[in-house]
């Protein structure tokens, strides 16, 4: 494994620079334990400073630290994608698998839900999904929410690699040994799956961080918890830009930009590297 | 090669279209025409006029403010001539002795744009059709109060009313709006008067509707040729030959706007956008030449409590929670300073500063609170002035030193904070402090959710959670929740504990109180979950304020007596603390005076309240002047 | 013939389903909510402005008559299928009366001119570079365009809309930044479509600026792989012009996965269109479906999303109809 990750960072550019992105945005993610100030509170800091030797990144018009802030707000915000992303997994991995083994009606009926959700347009469908909780909307419903729609593409992709397993010889050996569905599915064609389901984390992260964002500055969610979206939806409310508080809003926007350039890069190295049809045909040698 | 043939093109298009362009405004010519924000934004349902229908179309669009006209107006300010202007009346109401009768004379030669010419018929019309059809605004109001309406001649319109009410006259006097006047030869010719879109719209006003986007998102007016048949021109002649009231879309590009002299009246933005217009663009100001720039408007936001949720039935909860705020860090985390601060339950804008403020700032002084273990006197009348002195360091000459300013830009005194009275108030009420978190009597955590509007009202959310931060500080589990959409249902559901809101607005120039106080009467009070209607809003019933309210209701709208009542309902809100006010509605109306100039402002011409929304601002159309011909 | 048929068929039932599912999804949602009405209603009207207790009581109890809401959850779900089966839904309940159906006629036009300039322009110039970037591989300029496209493709359409906006409207004021043509501007003629290309500029160039990259990285890799096959090889010995390989041969092979690409993708680009409405406050559905929620008028929420789901699913049946007969291929597939 590490071997495999010093190989792609020296050999494959894209792969390193993803990783350096990513690791400077983490490293901001954890600065937020270290945080002086909780992240809700205003007015602990003189407000409209720019950037300078106290304030590396500026203070906003609510009298936070921008430093600080972006700390938690990053955290937040990846602690949401990967929420999503491990839920939708989950989902995207039972119905693939499923579909895969089951066939026939079972396929057919998971399928056409999966396309039905394929088409739909996601956006007018979360902006719903607020109208009807309102007040209760939460960090964590969202999350849900979206999970429950982040799934179908990469359930598709599953299922093709489960329904080409599915023939294989070792699965028919297993079904004659007497492992039950569930068994076969775990153990047998889970391990397959399992990188796939690793890059389209990554990309299921860039999604979902993305609409939260948008969702954010509409003010769509839950505008008390700190995240890349309710930064920039508070520094609409104050007008910085126009009130000339351009740290408020460009640091935000650079930090996110690099989480999705970190994200998008390490899932198409990976996506070279792992190649489900390049996996295939290795078994199929071994056989 | 033939792309870049397409692309030469468009470009010369374009090249050849950027002068028509040029004001924004295309075909208007900008020198007669007045740029107004719309704060309505994009309306829904652009086609519908008829404002006597509920809330289905847009009202701010020029509509209510220079196609409208009714009875009488109020002004919130000083007014053109006096607060009060009998507008489609010759004069005052008549009452009789017993307030069961109420007579108006009507102006004669007010004619309607189409040329008919306006009668009591029309008076009697509105008042008629609207009983007959309760879905129509003013419907349900006139079901309740009137017996029969009748016109004895073309300029007399006779009310005779169902109880004694002394401020009948009310509904058809502007403060933001009123009951319109309905032309009875247009809709009588309607089947159903409230399926009708009343498009294009019949006025009464100086304007007449010229032409509107189909996607809502500006109208424009123009002014009528025979302006002098209406009743503003006992004014002189209204400046704009058109005025464009338009969606510019949120605050910041207002801001932009206005910087490049596209929109000349702001109706809101946020504070930094005002300091921003302040620095850059010398051509603009505000209500207020300097700081706090912003227009008060008579209503008075504050903490409102639900009395049928405990802790907060209990007075000394609510006096502790006033003192544990620090009036100037709310108004600096709200309005960034600018904020005029009300420590009673009035609004401290238009002349309630004669009427209430400095009668009562020696009571207030010795006002005191026994908490059973000390006696304290929280008025600290040097709020106003601390904050001033606060900002005059940043903003230097904008902050005004004369003592007098100070007071109406700024507001005088706040309660001054004060945690030992807060904890020894609390313990009287039973609450008991366990490692830094206080508890309830019943032994369970103090906790408080404060709803705010979120991005509807986001100076208010930024109060709020300045708020609740002192309050977590204090040991106490707040935090506020933000509803943007649905929050004033919620509020006059009963369903909170805590809200940033307001229930107490006026008239601004006149005195009576009764515009809002009287719907805090007892006899309007709700069971908890069912619908209280305004403005009771915090569910307050004192016995005391009932007494109060029945004086009022006997005595005319102008007898002097109604300040004094005044003056005891705020002594009894001060004891009981029903509502924390805070401060005015502060409104950052900005005016540019590149195109025209005459706007009112604070220091040398407070005619009118500038904020466009009111239906009052209709008396500023006649001091405005093109900036060119001076 | 046949082939296509039973593939018309199918495809014609997915697209019954899709909508179906789609709608009752969305119809349940918005009667789930705890917003009402009526409520609504009379805040919007008594919140500013005059009002009394006498009047709030009245206004209720008729306009809960009026907006139709009476009856059980299953009699009006009834009702909610035979009026969309003429087309209607129902009155808009924040513009009472006026029709949900008037209110999406009126936006739906630049929702779907956004949308068509948007898809063109960044299908055709995306798959157009993508192929000379496949072909001629040692282009400094298209590899530069390709590093651009790899950037720019992760980032949603909020953060490059937002962007142009403060660079346009802000730092260099040169475009206009909110709404879809001049004020009170003859609707015909030169003048008036002048005015929408300018106002269109911002809005569709953060569509397309998005949008392009995942076309150009698609079709550059598709053609770099067919360049490697036989037939195209011969074909350079048979001395056909390099162009017309690029064009006759390779581009439009690799053409075919990128329709079906952009059939699937229409979902994606329409929430790209809608944000970027709400950003330049263009008038179209985006902007309308934004204002109903948080008016609180379900029927129009419910009138858009329904819409926007036959809308969508609608492009992808013709998309998918349409291409067997250019390519037989892919009926039977």
């Amino acid at each position: 494994m590490l071997r495999t990750i010093g190989n792609l960072l020296r050999n494959n550019r894209e792969f390193a620079l993803g990783a350096i992105l990513l690791l400077f945005v983490l490293a901001f993610a954890v600065a937020s334990f270290f945080s002086p100030y909780p992240p809700q509170d205003s007015y602990v800091v003189p407000p409209d400073v720019p950037p300078s030797w106290a304030y590396p990144l500026g203070t906003n018009s609510r009298g936070q630290d921008v430093f600080w802030q972006l700390t938690f707000s990053i955290r937040n915000s990846l602690l949401f994608g990967l929420s999503v992303a491990l839920m939708s997994r989950m989902l995207s991995l039972v119905i693939g698998l499923v579909a895969g083994y089951a066939g026939g009606v079972v396929d057919r009926v998971l399928m056409t839900i999966n396309d039905t959700f394929v088409v739909i347009p996601l956006f007018p469908i979360l902006v719903l999904f607020f109208f009807m909780m309102h007040d209760q909307m939460s960090w964590a419903l969202l999350a849900i929410a979206m999970a429950s729609l982040g799934w179908p593409y990469d359930a598709r992709l599953i299922r093709s690699v489960a329904l080409s397993l599915r023939h294989r010889e070792f699965t028919a050996m297993s079904i004659f040994s007497g492992m039950s569905a569930r068994q076969i599915l775990m153990e047998e064609h889970l391990p397959y799956v399992l990188p796939i389901v690793f890059s389209t984390t990554l990309n299921n992260m860039n999604w979902s961080i993305g609409l939260e964002v948008t969702l954010s500055v509409i003010g769509f969610t839950n505008i008390e918890t700190p995240t890349i979206g309710t930064m920039i939806y508070w520094a609409n409310q104050h007008t910085a830009i126009v009130a000339g508080i351009w740290w408020w809003v460009l640091f935000p926007i650079v930090l996110v930009v690099m989480t999705f350039l970190g994200l998008y890069l390490l899932s198409v190295s990976m996506n070279e590297y792992i190649d489900p049809r390049s996996r295939l045909l290795a078994v199929e040698g071994q056989k | 090669m033939r792309i870049l043939r397409i692309l030469a093109f468009v470009l010369a298009a374009l090249s050849i279209g950027q002068p028509a362009f040029a004001q924004g405004i295309s075909n208007l010519p900008r020198q007669d025409t007045i740029i107004i924000e719309n704060p309505q934004g994009t309306i829904t349902n652009p086609t519908w006029f008829n404002i006597w229908v509920v809330a289905r179309g847009g009202v701010s669009t020029g509509l209510q403010q220079l196609g409208m006209d009714t009875l009488w107006y109020i002004d919130a300010d000083a007014g053109l001539d006096g607060v009060r202007d009998n507008s489609l009346a010759a004069d005052k109401p008549q009452y009789n002795a017993d307030f069961t009768e109420m007579t108006v004379k009507l102006r004669e030669g007010i004619y309607w744009s189409d040329g008919v010419e306006f009668t009591a018929d029309d008076v009697v019309y509105t008042v008629e059709t609207q009983i007959k059809n309760p879905s129509m605004l003013w419907g349900p109001v006139f079901a309740a109060s009137v017996e029969a309406v009748t016109a004895p001649d073309k300029h007399t319109v006779l009310f005779k009313l169902k109880r004694p009410n002394s401020r009948f006259h009310a509904t058809f006097t502007v403060r933001w709006n009123a009951a319109w006047i309905m032309p009875k030869h247009v809709f009588e010719k309607v089947e159903d008067p409230t399926k009708y879109d009343f498009n294009p719209p019949v006025t009464l006003g100086p304007y007449k509707l010229h032409s509107f986007d189909p996607n809502g998102k500006w109208y424009i007016w123009e002014k009528r040729e025979d302006w002098q048949r209406t009743t503003l021109a006992r004014f002189g002649e209204p400046g704009p030959k058109y005025a464009a009231y338009i969606d510019p879309g949120p605050p910041d590009k207002r801001v932009i706007l206005q910087l490049n002299h596209q929109l000349d009246i702001i109706h809101d933005t946020s504070p930094e956008g005002v300091f921003t217009l302040v620095k850059q663009s010398p051509s603009s100001h505000g209500w207020f030449k300097g700081f706090p720039y912003a227009h008060p408007d008579p209503t008075l936001p504050s903490v409102m409590f639900n009395h049928q949720v405990k802790p907060f039935d209990n007075p000394d909860v609510r006096w502790a929670l006033a003192l544990l705020i620090d009036i100037k860090a709310v108004s600096m985390a709200s309005y960034r300073g600018a904020a005029t601060i009300s420590a009673i339950g009035v609004p401290p804008t238009g002349l309630y500063g004669q009427y209430y403020f400095e009668p009562m700032e020696d009571w207030l002084k010795n006002f005191e609170i026994d908490t059973g273990k000390s006696k304290y006197k929280p008025y600290d009348p040097t709020a106003g002035q601390q904050i001033a002195d606060m900002l005059r360091p940043s903003m230097g000459d904008q902050i005004p030193t004369d003592a007098k300013e100070i007071a109406k830009a700024f507001g005088r005194g706040w309660w001054k904070p004060n945690p030992e009275v807060a904890t020894e108030l609390l313990e009287r009420a039973g609450f008991t402090k366990q490692d830094n978190q206080w508890m309830k009597p019943d032994g369970t955590p103090f906790k408080i959710t404060l709803l705010v509007e979120g991005d509807q009202r986001p100076v208010m959310t930024r109060a709020g959670t300045m708020i609740v931060q002192q309050w977590r500080q204090f040991g106490i589990q707040a935090e506020t929740q933000a509803y943007p959409s649905d929050f004033f249902p919620r509020v006059e559901l009963g369903d909170y504990e805590a809200a940033i809101a307001w229930s107490v607005e006026t008239w601004g120039g006149h005195p009576d109180l009764s515009f809002f106080l009287d719907s805090w009467h007892s006899e309007f009070l709700k069971q908890p979950g069912d619908r209280q209607p305004p403005r009771n809003r915090q569910r307050w019933k004192s016995a005391e304020l009932d007494k109060i309210i029945e004086q009022i209701r006997k005595i005319d709208f102008d007898d002097p007596r109604g300040t004094e009542l005044g003056i005891e309902y705020i002594k009894l809100a001060v004891k009981e603390m029903p509502t924390i006010p805070l401060m005015s509605y502060n409104v950052f109306t900005m005016m540019d005076t590149t195109y025209w100039t005459g706007y009112p402002n604070a220091e040398t011409n407070p005619y009118t309240n500038p904020v466009p929304n009111w239906a009052n601002t209709k008396y500023m159309f006649v001091k405005l002047k093109p900036a060119q011909s001076q | 013939m046949k082939t296509y048929a039973l593939y018309l068929a199918r495809r014609l039932a997915q697209f019954v389903l899709v909508v179906f599912i789609g709608i009752n999804i969305a119809y349940l949602i918005t009667h789930l909510t705890p917003i009402d009405p009526v409520e609504q209603a009379i805040a919007s009207a008594t919140m500013i402005g005059q009002s009394s207790p006498e009047m709030v009581e009245g206004l209720r109890k008729t306009l809960r008559e009026l907006y139709g809401l009476e009856g059980s959850a299953f009699e009006q779900y009834v009702a909610f299928w035979r009026r969309l089966a003429t087309g209607d839904f129902g009155p808009s309940l924040s513009a009472f009366p006026t029709p949900v159906s008037t209110l999406i006629w009126q936006a739906l036009p630049w929702t779907v001119g956004l949308l068509v300039c948007s898809i063109v322009i960044a299908w055709g110039v995306g798959n157009f570079l993508g192929g000379l970037a496949g072909y001629y591989r040692g282009n400094l300029l298209l590899k530069l365009v390709g590093i651009a496209a790899m950037s720019l493709q992760p980032i949603p359409y909020y953060v490059v809309a937002f962007i142009l906006l403060i660079l346009f409207g802000f730092v260099w004021p040169i475009l206009p930044i909110s709404g879809g043509a001049e004020m009170n501007i003859e609707r015909s003629g030169f003048a008036f479509i002048v005015s929408i290309v300018k106002h269109s500029i911002l809005p569709v160039l953060s569509l397309v600026l998005v949008g392009m990259g995942a076309w150009f990285i698609g079709m550059r890799s598709l053609v770099s792989n067919i360049v490697n096959e036989d037939y195209v090889t011969y074909a350079e010995f048979g001395g056909v012009s390099r162009r017309r390989i690029l064009f006759s041969y390779v581009m439009r092979n690799a053409l075919s996965p990128q329709v079906t690409g952009l059939a699937l993708s229409l979902g994606a680009i329409f929430n790209g269109a809608i944000i970027t409405e709400v950003v330049f406050g263009y008038p179209g559905l985006g902007t309308l479906l934004v204002r109903a929620v948080n008016a609180g008028d379900y029927s129009l929420v419910l009138g858009i999303t329904s819409v926007s789901i036959f809308a969508v699913a609608a492009a992808i049946l013709v998309i998918d109809l349409i291409y067997p007969l250019l390519d037989p291929r892919v009926a039977q597939g």
